[in-house]
């Protein structure tokens, strides 16, 4: 490297670096203060593509905005907070799935086929949604273990994961409604319940990219590919299911 | 000129939804098209008859993704959801007619195979969107 290049160098780092009476160059106050920054936030730091450029999108940070990406990615003082969130969506979930009649399967809701079902029948199956989550979590972490080397944050990424399932609670809530006042056998509310599905499962989607992103450091690119192999390896188990 | 440089792997996903659109004015199970079920059924009011227009509106939106990711490659992530959206109905349409139509599995119309390799052609679009993408930030 010429002198040139290194004087150039030198004095874009000018506040970073301070030459004593050695001659040498050693880091000044602000130069070590920046570089422990650095090295602290390493984390962060490897994925700025995602947080800074894609979250600039109006539509996302409305999403965001809803699904508090403060839960999603917790810091230390909000750990219970988080963790009491979860548990409440894991329990609204579980007691909207036994109502509505629903097994659960990752974030799709098959339909039980018995219509006079005896109660116990009803709380276990409205349990799939606690085991479905859980399975969830191990298939979603084995994933990031295996194919991408990534084995960090696994309790606090399983604290966080209900959160996931947050929009499905919404659906359920307006699945059951609809189904209350027997709206279903209209076609405008048959369809709209069908896109309200859709537009859930997009949305939980794309909090489980996001999950996925903030806790395991991976690309955005590389969460929204498992989380569309995971939704589309699902939805054909349940087409052979059904068949 | 300007037609050649939108001509690239991304137009797989258009050729998709141009074929998932396709499918929708062909019979997939028995003698009558999608559109011509829909227009039956609705005409007898049956509740789930915009089921049949799935299809036709799951390609008209992966078109417009399609299109958005040829035209400005930025928006990519933006894109990718719209496709979840779009592929989103396609799944509740096989779902509720394929398990509709069981009877009928074994003899498929040529509606069945167009949206079926739609279906493919827009699924394998989204990744090959996405493993692109990733492998020119790592070159990067």
């Amino acid at each position: 490297m010429s002198t040139g290049t290194i004087y150039h160098h030198l004095e874009t780092l000018k506040e970073l670096v301070d030459q004593k009476t050695d001659k040498r160059y050693y880091l000044s106050e602000l130069g070590v203060y920046a570089y422990s920054s650095l090295k602290n936030n390493i984390e962060t730091i490897r994925s700025p593509d995602f947080t800074h450029r894609e979250l600039r999108s109006p539509i996302l940070r409305k999403l965001m905005k809803i699904t508090s990406k403060r839960f999603i990615q917790f810091e230390k003082e909000d750990k219970a907070l988080t963790t009491i969130i979860s548990l409440s969506i894991l329990i609204t979930g579980t007691i909207l799935t036994g109502l509505n009649g629903f097994y659960s399967f990752l974030l799709f809701f098959i339909e039980s086929e018995q219509s006079n079902m005896d109660l116990f029948l009803q709380i276990l199956i409205s349990f799939t949604f606690i085991v479905n989550m859980i399975i969830f979590f191990i298939i979603i972490e084995g994933i990031s273990r295996l194919f991408y080397k990534k084995k960090e944050n696994t309790f606090n990424f399983f604290i966080s994961f209900a959160i996931i399932q947050f929009p499905m609670v919404f659906y359920l809530i307006t699945h059951l409604i609809f189904k209350s006042f027997w709206l279903l056998n209209l076609s405008v509310f048959n369809l709209l319940d069908k896109i309200l599905l859709i537009v859930f499962q997009v949305w939980s989607l794309w909090l489980l990219s996001y999950g996925l992103c903030a806790m395991k450091g991976l690309k955005i690119e590389s969460c929204l590919i498992i989380s569309l192999l995971l939704h589309y390896g699902s939805f054909t188990i349940i087409l052979f299911v059904l068949v | 000129m300007k037609l050649k440089k939108y001509l690239n792997i991304y137009i797989l996903g258009v050729i998709g939804s141009v074929i998932l659109i396709i499918s929708e004015f062909f019979s997939w199970f028995t003698d009558y098209s999608l559109i011509e079920r829909y227009v039956i059924y609705s005409s007898v009011a049956i509740e789930d008859s915009f089921l049949y227009l799935f299809p036709l509106m799951s390609g008209i939106i992966c078109l417009i993704a399609s299109s958005l990711v040829i035209y400005k490659i930025e928006l990519k992530i933006k894109c990718v959801i719209i496709f979840f959206v779009g592929l989103g109905f396609m799944i509740i349409f096989f779902i509720d007619y394929i398990t509709q139509e069981i009877n009928f599995i074994s003899n498929p119309g040529i509606g069945f195979y167009l949206g079926v390799i739609g279906f493919l052609l827009i699924l394998f679009n989204i990744i090959n969107i996405l493993i692109t993408i990733e492998k020119q930030m790592d070159g990067n």
